[in-house]
């Protein structure tokens, strides 16, 4: 393989490590992505399924109340409302059971006749309810009073006989469970037995009780067979708490009654709210629908939720892939580019040897090899074109004195002074060379005479003669030249060395520091 | 005239009790369950196509269905795992098709109610809109494009599920959501001034989906179902069913709901 073709070649093969990189980092990308991704989705599915379930354990909780109540339901309408014993002792196995725990009262509501009120009032006198009245007083078409509430409890006590019918949350939930038969919930509401000052959200769940073996097919029919509810009233909290299973940590869930979601209409928030701000996590709603009544379910997911069930490698995988390309990518390029550096080198080597033959150490000067060489192209050009070329040998005058009285290394110095001041004052096409201790050559190509010849070397005498500085010692030295010119003083390499010679010794011999021209 | 009368007793008679005599596997009491859903079963009211459907199927058979109503989420998981023998207007897909069996009795075309305000006139409008949110009932299936647009916003987020239809609409009042996917059935609601006012239908160009009564694969022997399924097909013939759809659509509509190619 020749070298220009090894080039070529490292040319294409130096974008080798920028393509590994590339693709190593499309790599990368992609897994963090498809990671990401598959992460999110996760995320996601156990999101939904923390919202499924609390809708689901909601509405089992809901449904296994409406049962508790289906049973009273049942008891009711075989032996009508004023079994009072019977229902005590219910609710009483009630209690025994924490599946219940969230139920506040449990209360029975008869409806009267207005005409049937004072009646009424005996009737449940005569059952032993001391001083019973229904209340408050005033003339309707009917009544609705709460004749029995359990448990008893001092905290749930309220007089009997209180008419609900007038609160319109309850009046509505009852209407709902009287027409459809079944379990109706109201609004938000203030329980009766509530006496804090900051009204708790509560909410009560109504379950009609017709006349037993009456037909309820129709809404008529269940209109004019109804002989009253049963209720059982509830703290959201406390519901809430009562729920199967176990809440999932790491979220906000907040419930609302109804589909808006109001600081009004809040009836339910747990979780950490202040984390919802610093974290743009998941939200759903869910608008679920509880005996007949929308609760609006918002749930947030905040950062300990999205890192229990993200996989979060995402992360890893990015930083690992980005460092694996760049090291991939500096092996290949190691590997690509380990020959051509080599070439490089070899080349760079062979260029500084080639120098070390042709040139002079001490000057860095054409050595007499390469002025010969030179010497001998002009001289082939000069023949070709019939063109003349100058020749001038140059030596130190009394050199050697300089030597041995400052030593070596003063006159070393002072030959790369003289060497550079030469190669300043002759032309750009000159040659400027040394063939021995102090004795140097240059060659003029393209010379129109002897006279520009001799002006030159008379210019090279002149800038030599300058004072030279070295070490801070100020040193004159002078030369002698001679010049010889093609074709007039030779036509051949040595003749024409041996003219400027002459020449040059001729100078010497006339008393030195002078110009001798060979003819 | 009181001969043909007397015929008439007699045939009813036999009929009965032929009706009786074959059976429908009343071995035990059944259970089949409503869920609220426009004209299919308004529970305030107690009526609906669902509840005359469930209360003909019952008498016809003359077994002892116990019938209640829950969440049709609620109804799907208890059909799957055979607690729930029946459920009414159910529609497939293969998921479902590995527990329930069905036997067909209407078929519909599903639309996307929209917010005028949203700026949206077709299913692509309102997907490519991202601050646009769906509502859905939960565990509720709709005609092939309607499936791949919810699924599809799901995915991003932008769907919000309901235990039924009457949230729906008021989170659409409210603006919480933009769009929801309604059925024949839904219809009543958009008499209501306020809703139609603010909204716009859209079409989805998908066939009529079948609807049918649902049948648990696990509570149900393949023969009990068959039976069951020759007694609605029987109501189906004999218009049973279509007198049904006519007391709540006009009778145009009704006519084409009922009436649909390649119904077992």
């Amino acid at each position: 393989m020749s070298i220009p073709h090894a080039f070529q070649m490292s040319r294409l093969s130096r974008l080798l490590p920028w393509i590994v990189l590339a693709v190593t980092l499309s790599v990368t990308w992609l897994l963090w992505k498809h990671e990401s991704r598959t992460s999110r989705k996760e995320v996601r599915a156990q999101f939904d399924f923390a919202l499924r379930d609390t809708v689901s354990r909601v509405e089992q909780r809901v449904a296994a109340h409406e049962q508790m109540l289906r049973g009273l339901q049942g008891l009711f309408a075989t032996t009508g409302l004023k079994n009072r014993a019977a229902f005590r002792d219910y609710v009483e196995t009630l209690q025994l059971d924490a599946n219940f725990s969230g139920v506040q009262i449990i209360g029975l509501v008869d409806r009267v006749p207005g005409t049937q009120k004072k009646a009424h009032e005996a009737v449940m006198r005569g059952l032993g309810v001391v001083n019973y009245a229904v209340y408050p007083e005033g003339d309707r078409e009917f009544y609705t009073p709460i004749i029995q509430r359990e448990p008893q409890l001092g905290r749930n006590w309220l007089p009997p006989g209180l008419d609900i019918w007038a609160n319109p949350d309850r009046r509505m939930a009852m209407e709902r469970a009287r027409d459809s038969g079944q379990a109706a919930i109201t609004a938000k509401v203030r329980l009766a037995i509530d006496k804090k000052p900051e009204a708790q959200p509560g909410f009560i769940m109504y379950l009609p009780v017709y006349a037993h073996g009456q037909s309820r097919d129709t809404v008529a029919q269940r209109r004019s067979h109804l002989i009253g509810w049963i209720y059982a009233a509830f703290y959201v909290e406390d519901f809430m708490a009562s729920l199967y299973g176990t809440s999932l940590p790491g979220v906000v869930l907040d419930i609302y009654d109804g589909a808006e979601p109001t600081a009004n209409a809040l009836m339910y928030s747990v979780g950490n709210r202040s984390e919802l701000a610093r974290h743009d996590g998941l939200h759903a709603n869910e608008y679920m629908v509880v005996a007949g009544r929308t609760w609006t379910l918002s749930l947030h997911s905040l950062r300990e939720f999205d890192e229990r069930y993200g996989r979060n490698v995402a992360g890893l995988i990015a930083a690992t892939g980005f460092i694996l390309s760049l090291s991939l990518a500096l092996l290949s390029w190691f590997m690509v580019t380990g020959r051509e550096r080599a070439l490089r080198l070899a080349a760079g080597m062979t260029e500084e040897l080639r120098h070390m033959a042709q040139h002079d150490p001490l000057t860095g000067l054409p050595n007499r090899a390469l002025f010969s060489d030179r010497l001998g192209n002009e001289l082939a050009r000069a023949k070709r074109n019939d063109g003349h070329f100058g020749l001038i040998f140059v030596d130190l005058d009394r050199f050697k004195p300089i030597n041995d009285s400052f030593g070596h290394a003063v006159g070393d110095l002072l030959l790369r002074q003289v060497a550079q001041r030469m190669k300043e004052t002759v032309r750009a096409s000159d040659t400027v060379g040394r063939i021995g201790g102090d004795e140097f050559v240059v060659l003029m190509p393209m010379l129109a005479d002897a006279e520009a010849a001799r002006l030159l070397a008379e210019k090279l005498r002149q800038a030599i003669a300058r004072p030279f500085v070295l070490d801070g010692r100020e040193l004159t030295i002078s030369c002698s030249l001679g010049v010889a010119l093609y074709p007039d003083d030779g036509q051949d390499e040595i003749t024409l060395a041996k003219s400027a010679d002459e020449a040059m010794y001729q100078a010497k011999q006339s008393g030195r520091n002078r110009v001798w021209l060979a003819s | 005239m009181i001969r043909r009368y007397l015929f008439a007793s007699l045939l009813a008679c036999c009929l009965v009790s032929s009706a009786g005599a074959t059976g429908y596997g009343c071995a035990r009491a059944y259970s089949l369950a409503l869920h609220e859903h426009g004209l299919l079963y308004t529970m305030a009211t107690d009526t609906g196509i669902d509840k005359d459907v469930a209360d003909e199927l019952i008498r016809r058979s003359g077994c002892k269905v116990i019938v209640n109503v829950m969440p049709r989420a609620r109804i799907w998981q208890l059909i799957e795992s055979g607690a729930l023998d029946f459920s009414l207007s159910g529609i497939t897909n293969p998921e479902r098709e590995k527990f329930a069996s069905f036997a067909w009795y209407f078929s519909n075309k599903y639309y996307l109610l929209v917010r005028k305000d949203s700026g949206v006139g077709t299913h692509a409008d309102f997907e490519r809109n991202a601050r646009l949110q769906l509502g859905v009932i939960r565990s509720f299936r709709y005609s092939e494009s309607a499936n791949r647009l919810v699924d599809s916003l799901y995915q991003a987020n932008r769907v919000s599920q309901a235990g039924g239809l009457e949230p729906l609409y008021q989170a659409l009042m409210l603006n919480h959501i933009q769009g929801m996917i309604i059925e024949p059935f839904d219809y009543p609601a958009l008499d209501e001034k306020r809703i139609r006012e603010a909204s716009s239908i859209i079409a989805f160009n998908d066939p009529p989906v079948l609807h049918g009564l649902i049948m648990s694969k696990t509570a149900l022997s393949p023969e009990e179902q068959e039976r069951w399924r020759a007694l609605l097909s029987e109501m189906r013939k004999d218009g049973t069913i279509r007198r049904i759809f006519e007391k709540y659509f006009k009778p145009e509509m009704a006519m084409n709901m009922v009436n649909f190619p390649g119904g077992k």
